[in-house]
């Protein structure tokens, strides 16, 4: 725009637009050859890298890695290469989640369920050469417990230690302070206590300088670049057998549009469902030759949380939620006029589970559905009522008021990023528009200035739910709320709420599995009628792979499950590579001809369009 | 106006000042008209506007003011062109045909309001500037020219970011980054405008720096202004859908910018919803090509050394 206005304010003599036109349109036709010539040239860098027929499997992810220190990352795509590239003491079965051994075999509880003792595998080695001992998962624990530096991801884990020894190189021995039922969950990477006891500063440091990064897992991480890829080689000496792929790469893509393309092109063999691919994107794929799309159930929930007045631990309240909606009766009338079947049915097209509990119907045995007296059903009708009973009439020009006189109008914080946001927030804006409620929409790129604050009555809120429901089960409790307004704690919304805390200790002392899914059932159902965190939907995980690249891959669970974001390394330890072999480098070859072509042809033409034209014009021009 | 220019002492028989002076407007306006009429480009998009800003006018009782709404969307989503849909529905099931039409009026009123602004500002500085002279016109024309080595983009960007998101933001921050090109241009004849002998008369009778600069430099570079206005539509234009495409823009609104921004979203390029991304993307370019025609014209007419292209 601005060098238009230069060309402007420099003109001298006038020159008809259409040449000037004419060169933008030739300007823009070689951006778009070199365009499409580009990126199958970095795809071919990339395949043939090992040159010996390696075979590479590429995810093309959505998300930008934090940091690859297992104490600091908190994003998916972090995660997930932790669980690649290190052991966890437990693991989940594919099959169905329950818990098997990883880095330890065995495991059992004292009778006064306070001290914990695990065996440690002994044919575990990190990958350089050493082994990995009980030293090593004792070093890990402890630094967590001592540096706040390296408690930043995962200190949750550790705040109920009180002791952590390795007595021998196959024993660790982990003694508690309370009851801790999540003792066989505990999703914390195991480090090598040789590499990292060399570490300063845990805050500071992001393991991305020394490659390859020292691991045990069924990958070994070989090279990073910010925002780029990350790149991971097979551990063939890995106990539970090697990957069959040689090199597993993530490669980022900032829009999923462009991850699809790369896919089509054969760039990538895997698009990741995180964010889920578009229906658009999803119904476009199925019909394709080697393409699945996979489309499972997943481990989030989408939910509508309100601001239930922030405070602080020290008693301090702040923030600025709107005071009706500390009624409860003003919270579950809004959610009765939220209708769920639509939400799936028009804004996920079918591609999610209707909402009701607070875990999401894939873990079975903790999932909680309101019994049909208790279920805040859509029926706007009812929502009316419930706001006239508890005050909130409408004025003469069908506003609902407020206790205040001003009519009600609800600051919904949503993510700029997310289009299932804006979209259910257009549907809030109708539905509750007929209670009288006028919403704004503030959609943000960053929420969590707000959030943090407190500053807003009503958020689109959602969180990936692991096979132990410990941690999101805790965010809702007093205890994690911060200690000052100024300090930031674990809390998701600021709920602190009697019943509820008590349910919630309830069911971390309890070490039978079936007595405790009936606590945390009561628990659901607590948080359910308590109307603060509002489940609308259960999206799926919609994402899509090249079969003529990946002959098979595992879902977790097995039945119906995803692929990217397990909890555990099934996916990308078990696939295996289509015989076809790397046919991606002879199709993105063509590609880059064609592309080629195309260039050439669209400058011919326009080259000679333009000298048409300069001639037609010629008797105008000066 | 009549009661005045009889309330006035005239000579009988010949017509008043006022009268005078509004004959020889209707002339002068008459004779630009005929100008402007051997402009083909012009006056082709002169139509072209027309068109659009009577659909957008119209366009509360052509396709009513709940075309947006989502919840009685009446088809289903990303259907294709048909019968029914003839430019299909977007994701919603909303029909494509009756938001285009509905976001012509937020694309065309954000461009008007910003080029507005843009020209507002840019006027105010290049006329002070050019009268004032001495110390407070090289601080507004080095304040000009940060403006202008600025990119516009990013500028706008952080201004969209940093304000919340509303039209009027987006008016806002168009119209505080595109406004250096006026200055300069309104400086530049107001410099000349002001070393003509008149000035100095006007001077020497006893006129102000505001009689100076509303009575003789204002109606000098008007036309000038009014070209750069239409330009800047032009490019208004296309900055609020570059705002709105890259979710800069209030979500809640349909705009062309916004409706493109939707299609991207629902992943309509990847899928080959044409439907979707493409007449949004033709109306954009063809207002703002209506609007760089009209300005041309103008210009060449009002600028005979101009003239001689058309």
């Amino acid at each position: 725009m601005s060098t238009h206005h230069q060309h402007r304010r420099g003109r001298t003599a006038p020159r008809p637009w259409r040449a000037r036109l004419l060169a933008a349109l030739g300007a823009c036709a070689l951006l778009l050859a070199s365009g499409t010539v580009a990126p199958s040239a970095s795809a071919e860098d990339g395949d043939g890298d090992g040159s010996g027929g390696d075979k590479v499997l590429t995810v093309a992810v959505a998300q930008s890695v934090d940091s690859l220190s297992p104490f600091l990352a908190v994003r998916l795509v972090s995660t997930s290469i932790h669980r690649l590239t290190y052991e966890y003491l437990t693991n989940y079965d594919a099959e169905d989640n329950h818990v098997i051994p990883g880095l330890a075999t065995e495991w059992k509880s004292s009778p006064d369920k306070l001290t914990w003792t695990y065996t440690i595998r002994s044919d575990s080695r990190w990958s350089d050469g050493e082994r990995a001992t009980a030293e090593d998962a004792a070093w890990t624990f402890n630094t967590m417990m001592t540096d706040p530096g390296a408690a930043t991801a995962n200190g949750s884990f550790v705040g109920n230690f009180a002791k952590v020894t390795a007595p021998s190189p196959t024993q660790l021995v982990i003694r508690l302070k309370k009851p801790q039922a999540t003792m066989t969950a505990l999703d914390v990477p195991i480090v090598p206590k040789h590499v990292w006891e060399k570490v300063d500063d845990f805050s500071e440091f992001n393991n991305d300088k020394d490659f390859p990064v020292v691991g045990n897992g069924p990958f070994v991480l070989t090279d990073y670049k910010p925002d780029s890829y990350v790149r991971l080689k097979a551990n063939k000496d890995f106990w539970r057998g090697a990957p069959k792929f040689d090199e597993l790469v993530f490669r980022y893509y900032k829009d999923q549009d462009a991850a699809v393309a790369a896919l089509r092109k054969g760039e990538v063999s895997f698009v990741a469902g995180s964010p889920s691919l578009t229906p658009a994107q999803a119904d476009s794929l199925k019909g394709e030759e080697n393409m699945r799309v996979n489309d499972a159930p997943g481990r989030r929930f989408y939910a509508l949380a309100t601001n239930p007045g922030a405070r602080a631990k020290d008693g301090t309240k702040f923030g600025n939620g709107d005071p009706s909606l500390l009624d409860r009766r003003v919270r579950n009338a809004l959610f009765k006029a939220v209708d769920r079947r639509a939400i799936v049915d028009k804004v996920f097209q079918g591609h999610a589970v209707e909402g009701a509990g607070y875990i999401p119907p894939r873990f079975s045995s903790y999932f909680f559905e309101p019994s049909a007296g208790q279920e805040l059903a859509y029926d706007p009708q009812q929502a009316a009522e419930l706001l006239d009973e508890a005050g909130y009439r409408t004025g003469a020009d069908g506003k609902r008021l407020g206790k205040d006189g001003k009519p009600l109008d609800y600051r919904v914080l949503c993510h700029a990023t997310d289009p299932n946001d804006k979209a259910v927030g257009k549907y809030l804006q109708e539905w509750w528009g007929e209670l009288g409620i006028s919403v704004t929409l503030d959609c943000l790129d960053n929420v969590t200035d707000p959030w943090l604050a407190g500053e807003y009555d009503l958020a689109f809120d959602g969180w990936s739910v692991n096979p132990d429901p410990d941690f999101v089960l805790s965010i809702h409790t007093c205890d994690a709320l911060p200690a000052t307004p100024k300090d930031t704690g674990a809390t998701d919304n600021f709920i602190c709420d009697k019943e509820y805390d008590a349910l919630y200790a309830r069911q971390l002392a309890e070490y039978d599995a079936g007595k405790r899914a009936g606590i945390v059932k009561q628990l659901e159902s607590r948080l359910y009628d308590t109307g603060y965190m509002n489940v609308m939907a259960y999206p799926n995980a919609v994402e899509a792979y090249r079969t003529d690249q990946i002959e098979s891959i595992t879902t977790m669970p097995s039945a119906a499950g995803n692929i990217y974001g397990q909890d555990g390394y099934w996916s990308w330890w078990s696939a295996v590579p289509a015989d076809s072999g790397d046919s991606s480098g002879g199709s993105s070859s063509t590609g880059t001809v064609i592309g080629i072509a195309a260039g050439v042809v669209v400058l011919a033409g326009l080259v000679v369009l333009f000298a048409v034209r300069r001639r037609a014009t010629a008797d105008d021009r000066e | 106006m009549s009661a005045e220019t009889t309330g006035t002492p005239v000579e009988p028989g010949g017509p008043g000042p006022r009268a005078l002076a509004r004959r020889r407007r209707r002339a002068s306006a008459a004779r630009f008209w005929k100008e402007y009429r051997r402009h083909r480009a012009g006056v082709f998009g002169l139509a072209a506007l027309v068109l659009f800003v009577l659909v957008a006018l119209t366009a509360p009782l052509t396709v009513g003011s709940d075309v947006d709404s989502v919840t009685d969307a009446p088809g289903q989503p990303l259907e294709s062109p048909s019968g029914r849909f003839p430019l299909g529905t977007d994701q919603f099931g909303r029909n494509l045909l009756g938001l285009l039409v509905w976001g012509s009026r937020v694309s065309l009123l954000v461009g008007l309001l910003a080029a507005a602004l843009s020209v507002l500002i840019g006027a105010l500085i290049g006329i002070t500037a050019g009268h004032f002279r001495g110390w407070y016109a090289t601080v507004m024309m080095r304040i000009t020219d940060w403006f202008l080595v600025m990119p516009t983009l990013v500028l706008a960007i952080v201004l969209a970011t940093v304000l919340s998101r509303s039209l009027g933001t987006v008016v806002l921050a168009i119209g505080v980054t595109t406004w250096p090109t006026t200055a300069r241009l309104v400086r530049a004849q107001t410099l000349a405008v002001e070393s003509r002998p008149y000035i100095e008369r006007a001077k020497a009778l006893g006129g102000g720096h505001w009689h100076i600069m509303s009575r003789h430099v204002l109606p000098n570079v008007m036309p000038l202004v009014l070209a750069q206005t239409t330009l800047i539509i032009s490019s208004a234009i296309l900055a609020e859908a570059t705002l709105a495409f890259l979710g800069l823009g209030d979500p809640t609104v349909v705009s062309w910018g916004g409706l493109l921004q939707d299609a991207r979203e629902a992943g309509s390029v990847s899928s080959g919803d044409w439907w979707y991304l493409v007449p949004p993307g033709i109306g954009i370019a063809v207002v703002a090509l209506a609007f760089t025609l009209c300005g041309r014209a103008v210009e060449a007419v009002l600028n005979p050394r101009l003239g001689v292209s058309r």
